[in-house]
């Protein structure tokens, strides 16, 4: 890909990205989350924080094996804060899951035991 | 004597710190646990099971999704293990984060509520009514984290009731329970129809978790929200605002001042209500009034000055619209 290429779909990108994240559709209103954030109402500087925040976050499940609009749909379903946390601890965060290495490594180290101390 | 003295000294010197450091010890070990045994929060009956909470059997990864679908099918939303798979399950990582259980649920315009990190709170939540997702690590030697759904317990035998795995009802000790939430910093979540708020839930926690369902929840589950928020907390400025627009957004124009007024009553300087309030009489026709509205907001530093200068201009520009076709 040339490098014109490459800059003209970094700007649809973000452009794209900037035009899903203003979900405030109420023309003239203010939105509730406004309300919320007491006294640090969101600034235009924050807005665009929050958005490539999403955009790496997003990124970041590609890469861990989702595919590209699964990923935005589950940046998507999350908050500002959740998407910053996300961001920064994918990778140690617990991640739930049943499996069987624990069983695993008992059997074998029972199994090294029973081999050097009791095989005679 | 010199023998019973020796004793005597034995135990004071060495027998009771002993035993103290043994108690002390399993304090350290199970904290919460050794709090209830004196302590039982008030309120809380001593046996609860909801035995309507269905079970998704789950033998791999897939411990995550399974939870999910346990307490989504109770709150009323039927939904399997495959679609939720698709929304929290990371192939990479071989489970599913925290921050995506919380997300997930909120695309079936349900609230997910994260409890505050103590056995009372998950003991209420059940008691009431709410199916608890806890985080558990059960790794035997490693960890190995584990989502489980809570549907019960019985304080007599000391016993917890889940869903879990491949076990429709597991039994398991208050103790042994708390060894295996203590690593995840007892996490606990629950998940609610946006009109049933949670009994432990705090105000500005719950708002918090509304505000990030209407994100993808859809309207009609927004709405409800906002309006059992306001129901409860009646000088919830969030709430009224969030109701508002939601009215709004439907062309219920007369609905979002109704709301509106109320909240200018409550809050009578918060100059995003004035701003919303101003927007929702212009688009009614009422111009004059918003005209009238606007003019209290009068910072023009203020954090919204932009949004109040634009909705000014606007009734203005409506305004002049409105004569001119009146002298045509």
């Amino acid at each position: 890909m040339s490098s014109t290429m490459k800059k003209m779909t970094c700007r649809a990108l973000v452009v794209s990205l900037l035009a899903l994240s203003f979900q405030t559709a109420n023309a003239g209103m203010i939105g509730a989350d406004q309300a919320a954030a007491a006294g640090a109402a969101q600034t235009d500087r924050g807005m665009v924080l929050s958005v490539l925040s999403r955009a790496e976050t997003a990124a970041q499940l590609q890469a861990q094996g989702i595919d590209p609009t699964m990923a935005r749909e589950r940046v998507a379903a999350m908050s500002d804060q959740e998407v910053q946390t996300l961001a920064q601890n994918m990778q140690t965060a617990p991640a739930g899951a049943l499996s069987s290495g624990g069983w695993v490594a008992i059997v074998v180290i029972a199994a090294l035991i029973w081999y050097f101390a009791y095989r005679k | 004597m010199a023998v019973p003295q020796w004793t005597a000294r034995l135990r004071a010197g060495f027998f009771y710190p002993l035993l103290f450091a043994l108690v002390a010890g399993c304090a350290q070990l199970v904290p919460q646990t050794v709090a209830l045994r004196t302590g039982w929060p008030e309120g809380v009956p001593r046996t609860v099971e909801l035995t309507d909470v269905p079970f998704f059997a789950d033998d791999g990864y897939q411990c995550g999704p399974a939870s999910l679908a346990t307490v989504l099918s109770y709150s009323g939303t039927p939904v399997g293990i495959e679609p939720l798979t698709q929304q929290v399950f990371l192939p990479a990582r071989q489970g599913s984060l925290q921050v995506e259980m919380l997300a997930a649920p909120r695309r079936y315009g349900r609230v997910s509520y994260q409890l505050a990190p103590r056995y009372d709170a998950l003991l209420r939540e059940v008691a009431a009514g709410n199916p608890v997702i806890v985080l558990q690590d059960i790794g035997m030697m490693f960890t190995e984290w584990h989502y489980a759904v809570v549907n019960g317990f019985d304080y007599p035998s000391g016993t917890l009731y889940m869903r879990s795995g491949t076990m429709p009802r597991e039994k398991i000790p208050f103790s042994y329970f708390e060894r295996t939430w203590i690593k995840g910093g007892y996490w606990a979540m629950v998940v609610t129809p946006p009109d049933r708020i949670p009994v432990t839930a705090t105000e500005d926690g719950w708002i918090a978790a509304v505000l990030a369902m209407a994100r993808t929840g859809g309207a009609q589950a927004a709405t409800q929200a906002y309006a059992a928020a306001l129901k409860r907390w009646p000088d919830n400025l969030p709430a009224a605002i969030g109701l508002a627009n939601e009215y709004h957004s439907r062309g219920d124009f007369a609905g979002a001042v109704g709301v509106l007024r109320t909240a200018q009553q409550r809050h009578p300087k918060s100059v995003i209500v004035i701003n919303n309030l101003a927007q929702a009489l212009s688009d009614q026709g009422r111009n004059a009034e918003a005209l009238a509205v606007i003019g209290k907001a009068s910072d023009p530093q203020g954090p919204f000055a932009g949004e109040v200068r634009s909705t000014r201009q606007l009734i203005l520009q409506r305004m002049a619209q409105q004569k001119s076709g009146s002298h045509r």
